[in-house]
């Protein structure tokens, strides 16, 4: 089941008649769709762990009020991003944020090894890439590149209007494919 | 269609999300335009890249993580959580808090003198409410010696039936109705002394609460005195009005009556003192006022007295016609009983 995203309206059902394994097989089908939204977003390990728990323990909270109007992917892809909007948004986390990306500057420019054979060149650059859009592009590019979301869904979880999200995206992309030039073939 | 118009589709020609329309115009610009077919490649290779990334993968042991925060915590956790929690933000809160009530309670305490004046009436009732009572209900009941000595014993007898931590207070109290008891005797000697001088018994002074004949009022007054000069926090009685008072159990109410402000104040300037006092209890006798005390102040004596509402207005007349009556406080709601406090001078 890990990582499958199929047909939720049974498991659904289950987490609705109030099933206790229904909620862990939640979290192991999710899991890694979280709190990858959440780490490129936030940029940090810790920080996107922190963030996926609470959406998760948010929906154990809220899950019995599920209508089922949405998809189940949709709902924990909104309250995902929502939280993330609203920790960047927080004034700590601006600090932090100012932080570490000096951090990463330092790191990358000084080709820490480590990090360096870690993960290729391309990706660290990517990462960094996304890492640098402005928020609000992030979080479309992310979703859809990377989550693989449709326009619609996009603007459902983001409450946008389905020309914002085209722009946005765009936006984001050409921005992406600037800072990405020297490795395109 | 321009390149600025044709690079916008972009993403919606990569997504495959492009109207049949727009699809049209663009191929046809595309067709024409080798700089934005270029462009196009590198767009495609672009998000080719970003959908190349891998995974994000959760790590380890996350899924338990989750499950032991999303169960629910035991209620008092939680209400310790709700009240400390976090600590450096609420517990410098809490104290503050503390400090400010605090503060507050003090600083009202200090600006209400009512509240210091019934916090020393609290301390001083006990030794208020014996003394005095004994004192001056001896000599009209005979039946009190005996039953200060039923006291006492049931006293005594109640702390031997108490737990010693509750004993203290019990023993402090028998140990004030033993000194107040003695205090009786020692007055009872004493009055017996006088009686026996006295020329003719007074049998107006063997009634509580009737009104004295001056002789017996003058010993009152000095046993009173006496009395009030063992005990330093009573007020010092000065007149049959404050020993009738005493007489009474000191409540919270009659005391604070005793020390609230007067309703009407004033002064009343006269040629002839002793013709003023005198006119003065003529007054207060034809009018059904009473004099409550009197001091000797250094312009004259000070008197406070009580009289009906109904006899003011010729109380007041009356008053102007012994002297030059000068209200400092004469309010125009009175009370059935209006306390007026006048200072008689030359």
């Amino acid at each position: 089941m890990e990582g499958r995203i199929g047909d939720d309206s049974h498991l659904v059902d289950r987490l609705r008649q109030g099933d206790p394994r229904a909620f862990e097989d939640l979290v192991i089908a999710y899991q890694h769709r979280v709190f990858g939204v959440a780490l490129r977003m936030l940029g940090s390990q810790a920080e996107a762990e922190d963030l996926a728990q609470e959406v998760f323990v948010r929906v154990h909270g809220a899950v019995a009020g599920f209508r089922g109007d949405a998809k189940l992917s949709t709902w924990l892809y909104t309250i995902a991003s929502r939280l993330c909007l609203n920790r960047l948004a927080s004034s700590d986390r601006r600090m932090i944020r100012e932080g570490e990306e000096t951090l990463t500057r330092l790191a990358s420019s000084h080709a820490s090894p480590a990090a360096e054979l870690e993960r290729s060149e391309l990706e660290a650059a990517l990462h960094r890439a996304i890492a640098e859009l402005p928020e609000e592009r992030r979080i479309v590019v992310v979703l859809r590149d990377l989550e693989g979301l449709s326009y619609e869904e996009i603007a459902a979880v983001l409450e946008l209007e389905l020309g914002t999200v085209r722009s946005r995206l765009h936006r984001a992309r050409m921005d992406l494919r600037e800072k990405l030039e020297r490795f395109l073939p | 269609m321009t390149c600025h118009d044709a690079r916008e589709l972009f993403s919606v020609l990569v997504d495959e999300v492009l109207g049949a329309d727009e699809r049209g115009a663009l191929d046809a610009h595309l067709e024409t335009c080798a700089d934005c077919r270029r462009e196009l490649q590198r767009f495609r290779d672009t998000v080719g890249l970003l959908r190349a990334v891998e995974p994000a993968r959760a790590p380890a042991g996350f899924v338990d993580r989750v499950l032991e925060a999303a169960r629910p915590t035991p209620w008092p956790r939680r209400w310790l959580r709700a009240l400390f929690l976090p600590w450096p933000l609420k517990l410098p809160i809490e104290a503050a808090a503390i400090v400010l009530v605090t503060v507050g309670v003090v600083y009202v305490f200090r600006a209400t003198p009512e509240l210091q004046r019934a916090a020393r009436l609290e301390s001083t009732k006990p030794a208020v409410t014996e003394a005095p009572r004994a004192a001056i209900s001896e000599p009209s009941s005979p039946a009190t010696p005996p039953d200060r000595a039923r006291e006492r014993q049931y006293m005594e007898k109640k702390i031997a039936a108490t737990p010693p931590a509750a004993r203290n207070e019990a023993e402090q109290r028998a140990a004030g109705l033993k000194d107040a008891s003695r205090d009786v005797d020692k007055r009872q000697d004493i009055d017996k002394q006088k009686e026996a001088s006295r020329p003719t018994p007074r049998t107006e002074s063997q009634v509580a609460g009737k009104v004295e004949a001056p002789p017996a009022r003058a010993e009152r007054e000095a046993g009173a005195a006496k009395e009030s000069a063992r005990l330093p926090a009573a007020p010092a009685p000065e007149s049959r009005a404050d020993a009738l008072q005493a007489q009474r159990p000191a409540t919270g109410s009659t005391a604070a009556k005793s020390l609230a402000p007067p309703d009407v104040s004033g002064g009343l300037a006269v040629s002839d003192r002793d013709a003023a006092l005198r006119g003065l209890a003529q007054l207060l006798a034809r009018l059904g006022g009473v004099e409550n005390r009197r001091v000797d102040g250094h312009e004259g004596p000070i008197i406070e007295l009580t009289i009906p509402r109904e006899a003011y207005a010729e109380f007041a007349g009356e008053l102007a016609r012994l002297g030059r009556w000068q209200p400092t406080m004469e309010p125009a709601a009175l009370p059935a009983q209006i306390r007026v406090v006048l200072r008689i001078t030359r």
